[in-house]
């Protein structure tokens, strides 16, 4: 029983992060109405270019905020290509812009990283802040969650209380009515892709020391974030927040139990079969009645 | 003194054109009323000359040529277009739906004024709102964005005389305080009421330019107008 514990205090690191990427999936898709693949391939994008800055001797009271504005420049370049030649398309093509673009930035960042090479990742935030359970919770497992936390209610209050937030709320709605009310559409857009991209890469830089150090690993830290974003059902904050931190704790568990174990990476996969399960549950007992 | 004075506006859709070459002025004070049958192009003109979808032709505000410029920079200028089917933010309240539309120095109680109605309302989601109000709330919505031009487009659909006739007047008052409105409607004869100069449209041209009293005291022409070539055979054959 305390070996699971263990396990579970384990899992919060990553849970912490993929809720962050969760609430940053919902960010985009509330906000831009747009089921955003690329999220942490652009956190990865600023990550590396902070890491190759770090490995060239820049110091990192520099090489993280240059970093952090490549994340953001990024996401900008992405949010310009949909903001320009797809806002009016449907979402489900809007996805499948972002996925081939997610491809595109994977080919390109292995190419640039040296593939599977590994890198020096250095520790943000270094240090045990606590032990629980009998295991080292970091401080970088600690301000991840803070982070999540954070970014969680300054979200929800930002959009409920100013009058961007408003806006914002606007052009998700109708984007077509909000521009004929004078509502700087593409900038709000272009804004919200590049807040999203700066937070994601900024998690990413303090997670990427306990991830597997290459560019495909932390791209595809998507999967647990739209797993995530998929327990919030692309609308909660909370839930995603929630569900994050759930999909890290259980795979913490998964790790503890030797039959498990190698099976974990499969625990975000499970997570979304059994989300798109439980939301067709009505239309299933309809049928069945 | 406002000014929208648009000349041979030519709007096509998927290639083909709907518009063709209309010439049209809107002045402050005075509700332009925009007629014709279904499919003459009078959504496609106010979509023209919103810049929802391209035209060509001239479309000055107060002397200025906007027609190269996007929507939302048409709008900032003094432009605000009132789409059909009542595009309220169905998940923001009545009054969030106001305030994100708020110019500065505007208030609420202008469209409270205009709409009593949507006081009560104010703290409900739009989306639960009656078609009625929520019309009422995208023309306040317009308002309260201190616009110099406002084109309402078919805002009778799908509504009860009683609540048309009521939003006829609230146009009307808007027209009085010193606004321009293009106003584009099925109703005919309760917007040739309201308004002043009436345009009739038909497969994308103006066939009639000309005030508003004169049609509606001739229903004969206004019907003529409306049908041209099917009217004159439809008589021929009686």
């Amino acid at each position: 029983m305390n070996s699971l514990l263990t396990s579970a205090v384990a899992g919060l690191s990553a849970g912490g992060a993929y809720a962050i990427l969760g609430v940053c999936a919902i960010f985009t898709y509330r906000l831009v109405a747009v089921v955003n693949f690329t999220g942490a391939a652009i956190g990865a994008t600023g990550t590396f270019i902070m890491v190759a800055l770090y490995e060239s001797g820049v110091p990192l009271s520099l090489a993280v905020p240059v970093g952090i504005l490549a994340g953001a420049l990024a996401a900008l370049a992405v949010g310009l290509v949909m903001a320009t030649w797809f806002s009016g398309a449907a979402a489900s093509t809007k996805a499948a812009v972002t996925a081939a673009l997610l491809v595109g930035i994977i080919a390109v960042g292995l190419r640039l990283t040296g593939g599977q090479h590994p890198h020096n990742f250095p520790d943000l935030i270094p240090g045990s802040a606590f032990r629980l359970a009998g295991v080292e919770v970091t401080w970088a497992a600690v301000v991840t969650i803070a982070i999540s936390v954070v970014f969680t209610f300054v979200t929800e209050q930002f959009l409920a209380r100013t009058q961007t937030g408003l806006e914002l709320r606007a052009l998700s709605q109708r984007p077509m009515a909000a521009e004929l009310i004078g509502i700087r559409v593409k900038l709000l857009a272009l804004s919200v892709w590049a807040v999203m991209g700066a937070v994601t890469a900024f998690a990413l830089m303090v997670i990427a020391p306990q991830r597997a150090p290459d560019f495909m690993s932390l791209s595809l830290l998507v999967v647990p974030a739209l797993a995530a974003a998929l327990i919030g059902a692309f609308a909660s904050f909370r839930a995603a927040l929630a569900g994050g931190m759930a999909i890290g704790i259980i795979e913490g568990l998964a790790s503890g139990l030797d039959t498990f174990s190698q099976y974990r990476g499969a625990i975000p996969f499970l997570v979304i079969l059994a989300v798109l399960m439980w939301s067709q549950r009505g239309a299933r007992f309809d049928e069945a009645r | 003194m406002t000014e929208l004075t648009i000349k041979q506006l030519v709007v096509a859709r998927g290639g083909i054109p709907v518009v063709r070459g209309i010439d049209l002025t809107v002045r402050s004070g005075e509700i332009s009323v925009v007629l014709g049958s279904n499919g003459a192009g009078k959504t496609t003109s106010l979509e023209g000359i919103s810049g929802i979808i391209p035209a060509k032709g001239s479309i000055l505000l107060d002397g200025e040529d906007i027609s190269g410029q996007a929507a939302g920079i048409r709008a900032r200028k003094g432009l605000r277009h009132v789409e059909q089917g009542r595009t309220v933010f169905p998940d923001m309240t009545t009054e969030e739906n106001l305030k994100v539309a708020l110019a500065p120095g505007a208030s609420l109680e202008e469209a409270y004024g205009l709409f009593p109605e949507l006081v009560q309302r104010r703290d409900i989601k739009s989306a639960m709102l009656s078609g009625g109000e929520q019309q009422m709330l995208v023309i306040a919505r317009a308002l309260v964005g201190r616009p110099k031009v406002i084109l309402i487009d078919e805002m009778s659909s799908g509504l009860a005389p009683v609540i048309v006739s009521r939003l006829m007047e609230a146009v009307r008052k808007l027209a009085d305080g010193g606004m321009a409105v293009l106003l584009v409607e099925q109703f005919a004869n309760l917007a040739l009421g309201v308004g002043n100069r009436a345009y009739v449209l038909r497969r994308g041209a103006v066939v009639y330019n000309g005030g508003c009293e004169a049609l509606l005291k001739d229903p004969a022409r206004l019907h003529h107008l409306y049908l041209g070539d099917v009217a004159d055979s439809v008589a021929m054959h009686a």
